[in-house]
């Protein structure tokens, strides 16, 4: 056979062509780019929302019914997509930075959000937020305020509770059969993890590869750090979720200087890591914590091969108590907070919400986007969604508690938290209960000298980058006892400081400052 | 020329339409986007009108220190991988080539090749199973040490095993589908070489290594130039699925590949991300251009172009 381009069309032509189909391909590939409803093959009345973890179970039942009636009722649908939590900080940072038109995701300063506003990703929503009656009386306005960034509120604030607190969940029955019986102190809990791996043979401490950044260096107390449980009144903040902690000077606002200073200079800081070490060393915290997700170590507690977990006071560990009794049929949860001083302690609280529905800037319709938040601040749409269907899913016990039925679970902080609205589970656990209702209070807490302070990643993006690279090589394995403490933190130090740790400093206290002057 | 090779010329560049435009529209048309690589992107404004920043996004990947490490580990681990498979599937296929039984050879060959469909991901949690065991705490290898009175590893924070694991790994998905290749290739020694060796008195393995390895010697070439332009591409589903995020195993597994995506999912920034895929690219093109021109030079009568 012969060649084309020789035989019949020269080689000129033949470019010619090329290059005209090229010109073509541009044009129709920028007629579709002029439209981004058009270009996602998305209809405008399905908004698509962005939300963590796993889709639960009987979602696409009650999917179908809130569909049904979104429909009627606002002449629209949704489709959420889940993402793993293992996955969900980077790939939803990702979307936005590819310029995705969803129209509502989970967003957080533990997440992207600081970027994503530095970017101009978010929708400010304060004044929004006015417009929808159902919406706004079901949020408090003190939470409105203080969760506002340099005078702006980037997302609505999802919350149930006045004060976010993390703590342990933990086996009771093991305490209860070790003789531990109420544990309240950190030494108290240290016993039990080591009696529990010499006399149990399970983990005595489940940590997941998103938890290294909260073991340590964390406000107002580290995980793990049992300096910070004794002295609850520590300030840290980040540039970027992923990124280097600065302890801030509790007396700043007397003084006016914030002097932020590096987290391994904190009292406690460099014990804590040390003690973290014994524990990984010892196989108290599970030896592949830089691998495993939330989730697994999720069910490996609920299938009783963990003894310990994190836990938020938002009133949901007991959830795992019915799935763990499957499992352990005599199990007991007990949510501990070993806070010196117990109830009374008054720890640092920012108040500021730990999840935010945040509106994408190329989404669809942020109008729609806001009507849904309004329509789930219905209580009989909050309910459907948040329970499920009625009857099926759940029924309810009392004014403020629900029996669950079936297996569902959906990720309410990341669309339909409200305060005013939540019921609690049935068997929630006397001191979960107990320790939910201490947060509930703002009166239980101490204002955090920096609480609306959110530093500005603008001016050090470049070097913000290149130490939160060095953190998730060097400082993971070191928070969590992965690596020698000495060496650990001394390769951790020259990467940072190669990275531009001086910048970020630097930068991190001129806007400090800055912040305790403008109060 | 005449009117009728003309018309017969047209015609063949029409059929070559559909492939013109899919290359066009899927493989030279996202080019234009590598302009990001030297541009401070900026979400709100777009590729185009986002400001141009020079070679700052490059000097950030030059800058952090990591570059040499990185460079090192997508050089020595892609040449372990392709020295390792390509050895695998010769000495496999040789093997396979000398099975008389037909059903065995069939079943071998299909048990062979099965890893290759294997997941990632499904193989990423088969080596957690194997080295570390639930929680972190033991493992069938981490058992099989202590029945040899050896110390157990801490397999996932040691990164000195990880070149030959993630090679072991490489071989295991490989191995039998190079051994294909190979055994095509057998198939197509003429049958009367084997006849005079058989005539000279030349034993079976005498056979295999004078006679089938020699000539598959154009087929390993085409392979290894095909492998040398994909070395700078650090096989990211495999190698990110087992390592995900482990800073204390980057040492020896962290290459280009990962390095990218895990700038651009941390970070989220395009240009920093597209400025180091601008690199892996080019120097991709010129280890394969390379390659081509050194067997061509050492062995043109197998030489791709």
């Amino acid at each position: 056979m012969p060649a084309t381009s020789p035989a019949g069309l020269s080689r000129r032509g033949f470019l010619a062509a090329g290059g005209g189909l090229s010109l073509a391909a541009a044009f129709g590939l920028s007629a579709c780019g002029g439209s981004s409803t058009a270009g996602s093959g998305k209809s405008a009345d399905t908004l698509a929302l962005l939300l963590p973890g796993d889709a639960p179970k009987g979602w696409d039942a009650v999917l179908a019914k809130v569909n049904d009636k979104l429909k009627n009722d606002l002449g629209f649908t949704i489709a959420p997509q889940f993402i793993a939590w293992s996955n969900y900080q980077q790939q939803s940072l990702l979307k936005f930075t590819a310029g995705e038109n969803f129209d509502t995701a989970l967003q957080a300063r533990w997440l992207n959000m600081v970027q994503l506003v530095a970017s101009k990703s978010l929708v400010p929503v304060g004044e929004l937020i006015a417009k929808y009656p159902n919406l706004s009386k079901n949020l408090d306005p003190q939470l409105l305020e203080q969760n506002k960034w340099k005078g702006k509120l980037y997302g609505i604030p999802q919350v149930n509770s006045a004060a976010r607190f993390h703590h342990f969940s933990l086996r009771q029955d093991l305490a209860d059969k070790l003789g531990f019986g109420d544990i309240t102190s950190f030494d108290q809990l240290e016993k039990y993890w080591y009696d529990v791996k010499q006399k149990q043979k399970i983990t005595p401490v489940g940590v997941s590869s998103n938890m290294p950044k909260l073991l340590v260096a964390f406000a107002p107390v580290g995980w793990l750090n049992q300096h910070d449980w004794e002295n609850p009144h520590v300030s840290v903040q980040s540039f970027s979720g992923g990124s280097f902690p600065f302890y801030l000077a509790q007396d700043g606002k007397s003084t006016g200087s914030a002097h932020p200073i590096p987290f391994w200079e904190a009292p406690g800081v460099v014990d804590a890591l040390r003690k973290v070490r014994q524990y990984y060393l010892d196989g108290i915290i599970n030896k592949d914590a830089l691998n495993v997700d939330s989730s697994t170590i999720q069910s490996q507690f609920e299938a009783g091969r963990i003894a310990t977990r994190w836990a938020m006071t938002d009133g949901l560990s007991s959830q795992s108590l019915a799935p763990l009794r499957k499992a352990v049929p005599s199990a007991q949860l007990a949510n501990v907070v070993p806070l010196r001083g117990g109830k009374d302690a008054k720890p640092n609280q920012t108040f500021q919400a730990d999840n935010f529905v945040v509106l994408n800037v190329k989404g669809q319709s942020n109008e729609r986007a806001m009507q849904l938040e309004d329509w789930v601040s219905i209580k009989e749409n909050h309910d459907l969604l948040s329970y499920g269907i009625e009857g099926t899913d759940w029924k309810p016990v009392g004014t403020d508690k629900f029996e669950q039925l079936t297996g569902y679970g959906f990720p309410g902080y990341a669309l339909c938290w409200r305060q005013k609205l939540e019921l609690k589970i049935k068997d929630i656990t006397p001191t979960e209960n107990a320790w939910f209702e201490w947060a509930q209070n703002y009166a239980n807490f101490t204002l955090d000298p920096y609480a609306s302070f959110v530093p500005d990643v603008t001016p050090v993006k470049r070097q913000d980058s290149q130490v939160a690279a060095a953190m998730t090589q060097y400082g993971n394995p070191l928070w969590i006892g992965a690596v020698d403490v000495d060496k650990g933190l001394d390769t951790l130090k020259k990467a940072v400081d190669k990275a531009g740790l001086a910048d970020l400093q630097a930068e991190m206290d001129k806007q400090a400052n800055a912040y305790l002057k403008g109060q | 020329m005449t009117n009728r090779t003309v018309r017969s010329g047209l015609w063949l560049a029409v059929l070559a339409v559909p492939a013109v435009v899919f290359f066009l529209v899927f493989s030279y048309a996202p080019l234009a986007g590598l302009v990001v690589a030297f541009k401070e992107f900026d979400i709100s404004k777009g590729i185009f009108g986002s400001p141009w920043n020079g070679l700052a996004n490059f000097r950030y990947f030059f800058s952090s220190g990591d570059a040499q490490r990185i460079l090192l580990n997508t050089i020595v681990l892609n040449v372990l991988f392709l020295a390792a498979t390509l050895a695998a599937g010769v000495t496999l296929a040789i093997m396979l080539n000398e099975i008389r039984g037909r059903f065995f050879k069939r079943a071998a060959q299909s048990t062979i090749f099965f890893p290759y469909f294997v997941s990632p991901v499904v193989i990423a949690i088969m080596l957690q199973v194997l080295l570390s065991g639930p929680n972190g705490s033991g493992g069938v290898v981490n058992d099989a040490l202590t029945g040899f009175g050896l110390p157990t590893v801490d397999w996932y924070t040691e990164p000195g095993p990880w070149p030959w694991i993630l090679t072991f790994v490489k071989v295991w998905q490989l191995g039998g589908y190079m051994s294909v290749i190979f055994l095509a290739a057998i198939t197509s020694i003429p049958e009367d070489v084997y006849e005079a060796g058989q005539i000279d008195g030349a034993s079976r393995a005498q056979m295999a290594l004078r006679i089938t390895l020699p000539l598959l010697k154009p087929t390993a070439a085409v392979l290894l130039v095909l492998g040398v332009g994909r070395i700078f591409y650090g096989d990211l589903g495999t190698i990110y699925a087992i390592v995900g995020d482990n800073g204390t195993l980057f040492p020896t597994t962290d290459v280009i590949d990962t390095y990218v995506f895990r700038s651009l999912r941390q970070i989220g920034d395009f240009g920093t991300t597209a400025a180091i895929g601008l690199f892996q690219s080019v120097v991709g093109f010129v280890l394969v251009s390379a390659a081509v021109l050194i067997q061509r030079r050492y062995s043109k009568e197998t030489s791709l172009l």
